[in-house]
This record gives C-alpha cells, structure tokens and sequence, in this order.
C-alpha cells in the first residue's frame, strides 16, 4: 500500500511508523461548580509551570542564535504571560469553565484577532499561538508527551500536525522520516525538517487505523510516497536509490549558490515552478533566481470554499516575504481540461481541454478573476509581481483582461487601498498564441513558453492519453519551430522570453533550448540543481551550434539522436 | 507620566521574536510600559497582547510610563521599537 503527500523535504527513508498525538483532548464544556474554580485555576497554573519546565529543558539543547530557540523562547514568553494568566483565571471564575474550556477560548480567541490583522506575517502567527493553546490543554489533562525520548530504532513520525516547538523536543537521531495530514501553515517545520535533512511529506491523507505504531514503512519522498509494509523488493530497490541519491545530491550542492551562466559568461535566469507556499519557501534553499510560474489553481483544489482577497493576498505577500525581491511570475487561475476543483461549479463539457478553460473560464467569470486580480494588484505594493495569463489566443483576451484590470485598479483607489504596479506576460501554449503573437507583444513584457499544452495542441495530440505521448512528443521538429518562432518575434519586440513546461526540467535538453535564445528557464525545484549544473559546464558557442543542427532536422529519431551526440 | 512617540521601520514589524526581545526588556523595569496603536493599548511585559496590536512598518506608535524610571524605560523601548527588525 501507498499513499502520497507533498513533499517538503526530499529524501528517503526506512523506519517503523510512531503516531504522535496531542490533537485528542477531550472537553467538558459544562459550567463547573463554584466551588471547583480554585482547583482549576491550580490546574492550569501547574499545567503552564509542567509546560515551562519542558519548554527549558528543550531550549538548553539549542543554540541561542538558531531560530527554533527564539519560537521556544517566545512560547515561554507566553507561559509567564501576566494578561494571557490573567485572561484565562478569569474566564475559569466568571464563565464557571474548566480550566481546558478556558485556556482553548482564550487561544481562539487571541488566534482570531491575529487573523483579523491586516498584514500576512503577523496573521499567520495564529496559527502558532493555537497550537500552544493544545499544548497547556494537553497539559492540564497531565499528558506531556512522552514515549518518544525512548526510541531505539528508526522511526518515521505520523502525526496531524507539528509545531517546530514540538520538532525541537524530537530525538532527531532517531526520527528519520516526517509524514504530516495538514500542509499549509507550518512552512516553518517544513524549514526546519530540510535543515535537519529529516525526509519530509505533508498534506498526506493517511488512515491512522490501517497503520498501527511499530509498522514498517518506507518514505520516498523523491516521489512523495509513503510504502506501509514495503515488499522486499521495494525495499531493495529504495535503498538503491537512496544510496545514488545521496550521493548524487551531495555532488549537485556545489551549484547551489553560483549563477546560472555558462563557462563562456552567458547568464539564464533560471527560476522554478511551483503550486504552494512550502515549494516557494524551498526556493531559496535550492539556488533559484526565483519563481518563473506559480501555480495558483493548486491553492482550491483541496478546499470546498473558494479563498477570498484577503486569503489570497495574504498567500501573495507571504511568497513575497519568502523571497526577499526575487522574481515571483504568478499564473492567474488555470482552471478547466483535467482539473477540476470541488469548489467550483464547472459545466460538463464534450470537450474540455478545448473548453472553457484558463484566461476563457476566469473571464466568463469576472467575479471570481477580480477577485485574485486585487489581491495580486495589492500584493504588488509589497514587491514585485509579474503577472501571466494561460490560454491567451487572440489580442481581444488581452483587451478584455487589460479593461478588467484598470476597473480593479479604480475600484483599489476609490476605496483608499494601495497597489503596485505589474509586470505582464502570458503562456504561450496554442499555436494560434504563436501566430497572433506580433499583435499582442506591444503588450507584453514577458513570454512564458508552456511546452506541455503546446505539443497537445499543435498535435491534436491528448497529453493525458498514454497511447500518444510516444509518438507526439513535446521534443519534436514542429514543436522546436513554435519555440523559435516564438523567441525569434519577442526578441525582435525586445521582451523577455522563458519556458516553463516539463521539457525545460530535462537536463539534456537545457543546452538546446539555451542554445535556441531562450533568457530564461523555469524548472521543478527537484531538478533544479541538475539544470544549473548543465548551464554551469556547457559553453553558450556550443549550445547554439547544437540548436542550429537540431532545429534542422525534420525526424523526431534524428533530433532525439543529435541531443544524444551533443558533449 | 513620560511619554514618546515613534514610527516601526522594521521591513517586516514587530512580529514576534522581535516582539519578544521587546517584551524581555519591558520586564527590566519595575514600572508598566504601556504602548498604544492602532486605537489599541497593550502592555510593553505582555507578548500575548502585544501580538494583537498590529505593530506593522510605517505605523505611529506611542510609548508611555508613570512612576520609577518612567523615562528611561519609555526610552529603551521606544529606542527597541524603531531599531529592531
């Protein structure tokens, strides 16, 4: 059995599974006897004093600079916290609440208005403070986590969530993998887990029942896979490549932090490709130059409700924060053909990847496009954006999008909001784009080349039907001409031109699609390293010999055989 | 009563390690500090109410204190506020 997850930090790993729970308290909230409130005011002043003393014991493990120490600290901060102390004795005397009952309203409650502030980085310290609030409830119900201070082999850590307090107190030694259900919020353990080099995956869906404590498992979190009672075969074939991997990824680091610019001085702006917050936090740790496509039709597809401006401007100047002025290309949402989203109501269609899709559906539902048009427009206040549209055909799109974007920018200044300039591109994905592209660069301050979408529609080719992707693939002769047309029209309007589709993370090809012009390239943050390193060991003079050949033959064998000669 | 007022700098705000450095200090002082924003008033000694505040980059903060060393601690943690980040 398999199940998947994101993964936050790769890597793989054996161990047996350890379910770590402090999620199952459970609460009586009925109004306690009046004669109980002194007990249950003791209650909770224990619990804090049990919390404090468990809190230091971790914090004289650490180094003071480090930044788990300061989120230990302020934690503790919050423990002898005079008004939180107070708060909560209260609430016990005049609400007649248990001690439990008290501490998770007072939490919520601090949490709230946390949210309820205008400004991402401090909103989402909320969710921080409730995990706290957990932590003292745990507390007073006299369960400190324990048992794992006694581990003795491998283990792979099961839990809904983890706060990097609770990562500190974790017997690294011991843990070799991290699988958590929820995603999102705690980017900070996922930071944490990469340093400590701890395989990581997050936002998977176990069933805690089907895998009881003391199970075998293997993470690979190179694919985002969890194997519950691995067969020996898997087993043997994992830890094959954990040992290529290991090796591979130490021999890679040393790219991390050069440019990516060949030996001859050639520079490419090599960003990466992403669908949430943790994949951009990851940016900066992989040497990327930034974020060349973010996905953000990812962010509805787990939700049943549909994120509002204030949501998706939070997540915009959270990514922004992550990457500290480094380029962040935003896609508007590419909703439509094979994904589909459960908040959604999507019309059945024959047809849907020649349907209603991309820049066709958000403006068949302008409601829903302004809505993440200003929350992007906001969000460029606080740095820079680069905008992009997938599925942009014609110049009326852009016409109808540039009209829409004046009006949210009207509205923003009638209603007093700042915003920020853009910059604007779009994907490049159907032939028609290629044709009509003379018409549109006037408009445009960068092209992206979105290689998938364009091989399936200049070859009528479905991208999801195995029985043709052998045949029609994205490196072919007719599909290396849209580029060049592509790149030849934007440098010639002088506007920047990348690509962002699955054929730019193959390293061998890197050296041709360079070669070919391109200024950028936009890759999976797993392959990211391997494509530096490409750009890094090849000279640009060799790169465009090699694409004058390859753009010269006319078979798919022969193209496929002049990027295998090239060295 | 001494009192002073001072704009946030810091890229970012006072969020909350700084906020926690802040706090450190506050308790030094056996007088309360009190710091008013955003229409709202919290104690300089309590991270928790400290957080809701909203101490964001470019907002007017005033720092306030009565009794023992009333000026010196409205000194060091409005000095604190402008120069943490």
């Amino acid at each position: 059995m398999s199940i998947t997850g994101i993964i936050v930090s790769s890597g793989i790993a054996f161990g047996k599974a350890l379910h770590l729970s402090h999620s199952e308290n459970h609460l009586d909230y009925r109004p306690i006897p009046l004669s109980r409130i002194p007990q249950q005011q003791s209650k909770f002043l224990k619990a804090l004093q049990a919390l404090k003393h468990q809190l230091s014991l971790s914090l004289a493990k650490l180094e003071p600079e480090s930044e788990n120490y300061q989120l230990i600290e302020a934690d503790l901060l919050l423990l002898e916290d005079d008004e939180l102390i107070a708060q909560v004795k209260e609430a016990i005397r005049t609400l007649q609440l248990s001690a439990s009952v008290a501490v998770e309203r007072i939490f919520a409650h601090q949490a709230n208005e946390l949210e309820s502030l205008d400004d991402p980085y401090l909103a989402n310290r909320a969710q921080d403070v409730r995990c706290l609030g957990q932590r003292i409830v745990t507390a007073i119900n006299g369960r400190l986590e324990q048992g794992l201070a006694h581990l003795s082999e491998p283990t792979i850590l099961l839990a809904q969530d983890l706060t990097p307090a609770e990562f500190a107190l974790l017997p690294k030694a011991q843990i070799s993998g991290i699988v958590l259900k929820t995603g999102g919020l705690t980017s900070h353990t996922a930071i944490l887990a990469r340093a400590a080099g701890i395989p990581a995956i997050l936002s998977c869906q176990f069933d805690a029942e089907l895998i009881p404590n003391g199970t075998p498992l293997v993470l690979d979190a190179l694919s985002g896979e969890l194997f519950v009672n691995p067969q020996p075969e898997q087993q043997a074939r994992l830890t094959v490549t954990l040992h290529h991997e290991q090796a591979r990824r130490l021999a890679l680091q040393a790219y991390r932090d050069v440019p990516a610019k060949t030996r001859d001085g050639h520079q490419i702006g090599l960003m990466a490709n992403v669908g949430n917050l943790n994949e951009i936090t990851h940016v900066q740790d992989e040497g990327a130059d930034g974020i060349g496509l973010f996905r953000t039709e990812f962010m509805l597809m787990h939700t049943s409700t549909l994120p509002d401006e204030k949501a998706q401007y939070n997540l915009y100047c959270e990514a922004l924060h992550a990457l500290g002025g480094k380029t962040f290309t935003i896609r508007t949402l590419d909703i439509g053909a094979d994904k589909e989203m459960p908040c959604l109501c999507q019309e059945v269609e024959d047809n849907p990847a020649l349907g209603m899709r991309g820049v066709r559906y958000t403006l068949a539902h302008p409601e829903l496009f302004k809505t993440q048009l200003r929350a992007i427009l906001r969000a460029a206040n606080h740095g820079p954006i680069r905008l992009m549209f997938p599925m942009v055909n014609q110049v009326e799109e852009l016409d109808r999008i540039f009209a829409l974007i004046a009006e949210c920018q009207d509205a923003l200044e009638d209603e007093e909001k700042g915003y920020g300039e853009l910059s604007y591109g779009i994907v490049v994905e159907t032939p028609a784009a290629v044709m009509n592209l003379a018409s549109m660069l006037p408009m445009l301050d960068f092209v992206s080349i979105g290689t998938n979408d364009l091989t399936q529609y200049a070859m009528a080719a479905d991208r999801t039907n195995p029985q043709l992707t052998r045949d029609y693939p994205s490196l072919s002769p007719a599909i290396l001409a849209l580029i060049k047309m592509t790149i030849m029209q934007a440098k010639s309007a002088g506007v920047t031109v990348s690509l962002c589709g699955e054929l730019a993370s193959s390293p061998q090809l890197v050296p041709l699609l360079i070669g070919m012009g391109l200024d950028e390239l936009s890759v999976n943050l797993n392959s990211l390293l391997e494509v530096k390193a490409a750009i890094c060991q090849g000279e640009l003079a060799k790169f465009s010999a090699l694409a004058h050949s390859a753009t010269q033959q006319n078979r798919i064998s022969d193209l496929q055989q002049c990027i295998t000669n090239y060295k | 009563m001494y009192e002073k007022s001072v704009t946030i700098t810091a890229k970012h705000g006072i969020h909350t390690r700084p906020a926690a450095l802040l706090v450190k200090e506050a308790k030094t002082f056996d007088c309360d500090v009190l710091v008013e924003c955003n229409g709202k008033q919290a104690s300089a000694k309590s991270l928790f109410k400290l957080q809701t505040l909203g101490l964001y980059h470019g907002v007017t903060v005033r720092v306030f204190a009565e009794g023992d060393q009333a000026q010196e601690a409205v000194e060091k943690v409005s000095t604190l506020l402008i120069t943490l980040s």
